[in-house]
């Protein structure tokens, strides 16, 4: 009976050895992958997010298009755009200064009265967004395309890694031989493939770190807070939705965004909602919004 | 040996007073503005906006850290209510004042809810030996709940009531002399009440025993329809800081805030309103 079965094993190996190197081998290609992805994704760890600009903090967070609504912010904040109930945009004032190459880039744009939405696919706009992810990957901080890609090209091992399997289950199916533990570990390839094809960060690990930190330094600016923009300046409010997304904008000026149509909660992370301040109103008023008519009186 | 004593108790009560000089109402919508004063020294936060055990509100923790000396302010205590304080608030305000580490607690002299119903405002006592009682029993049972002094605030009111016994100054006096408690003085109030009814607010001032006051309340108001309304949402007006300038050459209190409540302006706006107290009292400016 044994004899029987090792001259029927599927291309001669027998089921138990072939599974343990298979596993094994899947194993390896794993954290081999892993520990070079991990390098690629690093990025520079001396670099100094805090010292970045609102559109750079939101670009990492949220890539072109948060960093294009923290300039409209930045913008609307300073009043140097205004928007049109036809969703169109338009300058309703002077560039203010300190505006960057994507601020004025969006301001021009905004003077054409075009819509908010078309804004990114404006040619200047579009420039200035590439300038601004250039410059974060010469700092470190955005993952280069060349990385991004060679990062994937695990994938290629993983995807060998399931052929191999496939085969075997195939032959191994004819063969009649049992294959269940053939298929979890075929599955386990394909897990490890997709993790490799999916998962594909924008920043590096420095910036991440950095982010966490910056957001640290402005949880005033959460919309938990209710940040008064106007004290904060233009400036404030497009960190604000640099770090919170566009959360920022509609709290500081919901018919702007709306008429921008500025897309609700496009940053995932990174907000921390309940931070226990929105048990009351913070006003020493007396409570429950009761500042009008009589004033507050203490 | 006594003399020395209370030399070094006096160089010690002028130290504080020199320590708080101008501060702010601590607001989360302005934390980051009141985070970013370099010279500030204390702080005020409305008591019932802290959670007594969970975290303090981002950029409040930074401040104590910082050592700036934050005062709960209270709000919603009612103090002038016939019926005793809620128990339940009294015990939240005291772990309040302990998480904060706050040498001190403050209160208005007003009735917020009456037999279960919520008023939402800070109303004004009928100025009678009636609602003194009742002032003083519940400043008792706060002291009761918390070792650290309490400073009472009179608020400002468009109206008197028919039956007053007492006017504004002996109401106060009976009230900071039978209670023990220290003065929080509003100029703002003071102003306003004097001018809404025409007289002269240091008529009220020179009868206040100045020695009291634990710190001033400084804050904005407008006009309307004749009526001078004590808003906190708009910028302080020059009379109210010459105001500041009276009181301090009659008797300089350790501590003066700007409290903003609302429409907050420019950061820049809201430093020249505290450099503007700081130059009215003779206070270093703290921005």
């Amino acid at each position: 009976m044994e004899q029987l079965a090792a001259t029927g094993d599927t291309w001669g190996v027998p089921g138990p050895t072939f599974l343990i190197f298979y596993v094994a081998l899947i194993v390896l290609v794993a954290i081999v992958a892993a520990a070079h992805r991990r390098a690629l994704f690093a990025g520079d760890r001396t670099a100094q997010v805090d010292r970045l600009g609102p559109q750079q903090i939101a670009y990492l967070n949220g890539g072109d298009q948060l960093a294009l609504y923290a300039s409209l912010g930045g913008l609307r904040a300073a009043e140097a755009i205004a928007s049109a109930t036809d969703k169109t945009l338009s300058q309703a004032g002077p560039l203010p200064s300190g505006a960057t190459a994507l601020d004025t880039a969006v301001y021009n744009a905004a003077g054409n009265r075009i819509r908010a939405r078309e804004v990114r696919a404006d040619r200047w706009v579009a420039a200035a967004l590439e300038q601004l992810r250039t410059g974060l990957e010469q700092a470190g901080l955005v993952v280069t395309a060349d990385r991004q890609k060679a990062a994937r090209r695990w994938a290629l091992a993983g995807l060998a890694l399931i052929l191999l399997g496939v085969a075997r289950l195939v032959d191994g199916l004819q063969n009649g031989k049992p294959v269940t533990f053939l298929l979890f570990a075929i599955f386990l390839a394909v897990a490890v493939t997709l993790r490799f094809w999916r998962h594909k960060p924008q920043r590096t690990r420095a910036a991440t770190k950095g982010l966490s930190s910056v957001r640290g330094n402005y949880d005033y600016l959460s919309p938990a807070q209710s940040p008064s923009y106007a004290t904060y300046g233009a400036s404030g409010a497009a960190m604000g939705v640099a770090l919170f997304g566009t959360a920022s904008l509609y709290t500081m000026d919901p018919a702007f965004a709306a008429e921008a149509e500025v897309q609700r909660n496009n940053v995932g992370g990174g907000f921390d909602g309940g931070s226990g301040s929105s048990c009351s109103s913070g006003s020493s008023c007396g409570g429950g919004g009761g500042c009008g008519g009589g004033g507050c009186g203490g | 040996m006594a003399v020395a004593a209370d030399a070094a108790a006096a160089d010690a009560a002028a130290d504080v007073t020199t320590a708080y000089g101008v501060g702010i109402g601590w607001r989360p919508e302005i934390a980051g503005f009141v985070a970013g004063l370099p010279g500030l020294r204390f702080a005020e936060v409305v008591a019932e906006s802290v959670h007594a055990h969970g975290d303090l509100p981002p950029g409040l923790q930074e401040l104590l850290d910082r050592g700036v000396t934050v005062i709960p302010h209270g709000v919603r205590l009612s103090l002038g209510g016939a019926e005793p304080v809620d128990p339940e608030r009294v015990a939240h305000f005291a772990a309040v004042a302990e998480r904060l580490h706050a040498p001190l607690i403050s209160e208005h002299i007003a009735f917020v809810r009456a037999g279960g119903v919520e008023a939402g405002h800070l109303l004004p006592l009928p100025r009678s030996y009636a609602a003194v009682d009742a002032v003083v029993a519940n400043v008792e049972r706060l002291r009761a709940a918390t070792p650290v002094p309490i400073a009472l605030e009179p608020i400002a009111a468009v109206f008197d009531w028919p039956d007053d016994e007492l006017d504004e100054a002996s109401f106060l006096t009976e009230i900071l002399d039978r209670s023990g408690a220290l003065l929080l003085l509003d100029v703002a109030n003071v102003y306003a009440n004097a001018r809404n009814r025409g007289t002269d607010p240091l008529e009220l001032i020179d009868k206040l025993p100045l020695d009291r006051v634990a710190y001033v309340h400084v804050a904005g108001g407008a006009d309307h329809d004749g009526i001078y309304h004590d808003t906190h949402t708009d910028a302080v007006p020059q009379p109210v800081l010459d105001l500041v300038t009276a009181l301090c050459e009659r008797h300089r209190p350790p501590a003066l805030m700007l409290e903003r409540d609302g429409d907050y302006p420019p950061a820049r706006t809201l430093s020249d309103e505290l450099d503007a107290i700081a130059a009215a009292s003779g206070y270093p400016a703290v921005t």
